[in-house]
């Protein structure tokens, strides 16, 4: 329990129109624009604009952008970052009214920080869903110096920001949307735990 | 202060009249003590003693959450009710002993709120104004929308705009225009939740804007206050693991029959909303008569679970899990 088998992660939803909203933002990244396609031809005939938030970055090199733009009806913002899209929806939101519906798609990183966004405005469990895409590589966060590293693989590796050997633990958070870190020979110096590849 | 059973004896310091139809009672612990916390909505249960039976009453709590050295309730006075509230009106005085049970909280504020809508009518101000003086060392704006029949109706209304000024406002009938719900619920940012208590038309109006301009369940609460002639034709059940027969008369719900044949079972609310007394049906031969908010649609019409804090039958045989 001190580093697996800890249920923290979220389980995620598949895409789909909820029901009584009178706006709908949808965003993605990668290869969470084919979820995003999906969603679109169900919301076929749905009442209420749809706004379409699309960031090109993407691990794995899908790009959707071309496909989404053959919805001329729905406003489109593409960007070249995942932050991006991210401040850009924290914008969006903070002028939004309720009634707004929002549809997240990608990567378990992006995934993480964009709910960070949606919790910042109380949007809840019946006004977001979240789809994952691709594969379950983590977002890590160091306990020792607050370093986010992106894309972790493998059960133990050395933290950019402070050199030392962690362990990544199951436990996510989703205040910091981020999986914790710890020193992997913190109980016996040298002593490390077997290295693993992580269930991406 | 003594407690028997889990409730609490507190002598009433003070008793006023609010309105025509609504005393405010101050209670007190008699020996001086602070009382049990609550936080703002939160409500107790008084227990009117009656000749031939007890009744009890849950009443909001419209005291200071920060200030537990006396609780507030108000009482409407309802002739055509079973009695509960016409005793507290015309039997305590001040200096009484009465008891209470400590205070539960089936209405509280969401933390995580950006904006808290307050739509009140008549004496469903109660648990709202324990609600706003939680809200007095939070940052998170309100409002609050008070409706009620006319200027003498007005007091508690009044003392709030005292206190809180603008942010509080008044519908008196025949003085200002009528409240429209489905105005103060449009165009409010993400993170508003409304909060509505009084009557059951202005619940069930707030509830339908609410989900016309496409609020979630999740930033919509209410409680809803008992009629408390809401009473209905006799019937007897069974309880199925003595085999005990219960008569309910007509002023008398269930969970009151239960206590006076001398069993307990759980309860919190005593309004159909908390969950807290749900009990299986294991025989039916008739037709359950579900007044709750708890159970699901699905739940009433599979005719297996009843509340029957609120709940009746219309029935040959009821027998229940209890």
């Amino acid at each position: 329990m001190l580093i697996t088998g800890i249920k923290s992660r979220p389980v995620y939803d598949r895409l789909q129109p909820l029901p009584g909203g009178r706006r709908h933002i949808i965003a993605g990244q990668g290869s969470g624009g084919r979820a995003m396609l999906r969603l679109l031809d169900e919301m076929t005939g749905l009442d209420g604009p749809i706004t379409l938030l699309y960031s090109k970055e993407s691990f794995s090199g899908q790009d959707f952008l071309t496909d989404l733009q053959r919805y001329p009806d729905h406003e489109l913002r593409p960007y070249a970052s995942n932050q991006a899209l991210i401040d850009d929806l924290n914008d969006l939101l903070s002028a939004a009214h309720m009634g707004t519906r929002l549809y997240l798609a990608g990567s378990e990183s992006f995934l993480g920080s964009a709910m960070q966004v949606a919790t910042r405005f109380d949007l809840n469990r019946d006004e977001v869903l979240r789809e994952h895409s691709g594969t379950l590589v983590r977002r890590v966060w160091c306990v020792h110096c607050d370093t986010y590293t992106e894309n972790v693989t493998q059960r133990v590796y050395d933290c950019p920001g402070c050199s030392l050997t962690l362990v990544v633990r199951d436990h996510y958070s989703r205040r910091l949307a981020a999986f914790q870190a710890v020193k992997a020979d913190a109980e016996v110096p040298g002593e490390l735990p077997p290295a693993e590849e992580l269930d991406t | 202060m003594s407690q028997n059973n889990g409730t609490l004896n507190l002598r009433v310091a003070r008793i006023e009249s609010v309105t025509p139809e609504i005393k405010r009672f101050t209670l007190v612990s008699p020996s001086g003590e602070h009382l049990p916390a609550f936080s703002g909505g939160s409500h107790v249960v008084v227990l009117v003693a009656n000749p031939d039976k007890t009744l009890r009453n849950p009443y909001s709590l419209l005291s200071s959450p920060y200030d537990t050295s006396s609780y507030q309730i108000a009482v409407r006075r309802v002739d055509s009710g079973r009695g509960g509230s016409v005793a507290l009106h015309d039997n305590v005085n001040e200096g009484d002993l009465i008891e209470v049970t400590p205070p539960v909280n089936l209405f509280p504020l969401i933390k995580q709120a950006r904006l808290h809508l307050f739509i009140a009518g008549g004496v469903g101000i109660t648990p709202v104004i324990s609600q706003l003086e939680e809200l007095r060392l939070s940052n998170v704006p309100f409002e609050l929308h008070y409706a009620v029949r006319g200027e003498e109706h007005a007091q508690l209304g009044k003392e709030l705009q005292a206190t809180y000024g603008e942010q509080v406002h008044l519908y008196r009938k025949g003085v200002e225009s009528r409240m429209e719900i489905g105005r103060i619920l449009a165009d409010r940012p993400l993170g508003s939740h409304v909060y509505v208590c009084g009557p059951d038309s202005m619940i069930d109006a707030t509830l339908a804007c609410a989900r016309d301009l496409g609020w979630t369940e999740s930033h919509v609460h209410y409680e809803r206050f008992l009629e408390q002639s809401s009473g209905g034709e006799a019937f007897s059940f069974t309880l199925g693991r003595s085999g005990t027969t219960i008569e309910v008369s007509p002023d008398q719900t269930m969970l009151e029959a239960v206590e006076a044949a001398g069993f307990s079972m759980p309860y919190l609310c005593r309004g159909g909303a908390c969950g807290h007394c749900e009990t299986a049906v294991l025989e039916l031969d008739g037709e359950l008569l579900h007044t709750d908010d708890w159970l699901s649609d699905e739940d009433k019409a599979s005719g297996k679970k009843i509340m029957p804090c609120v709940s009746r039958a219309q029935c040959n045989r009821l027998v229940i899990d209890l």
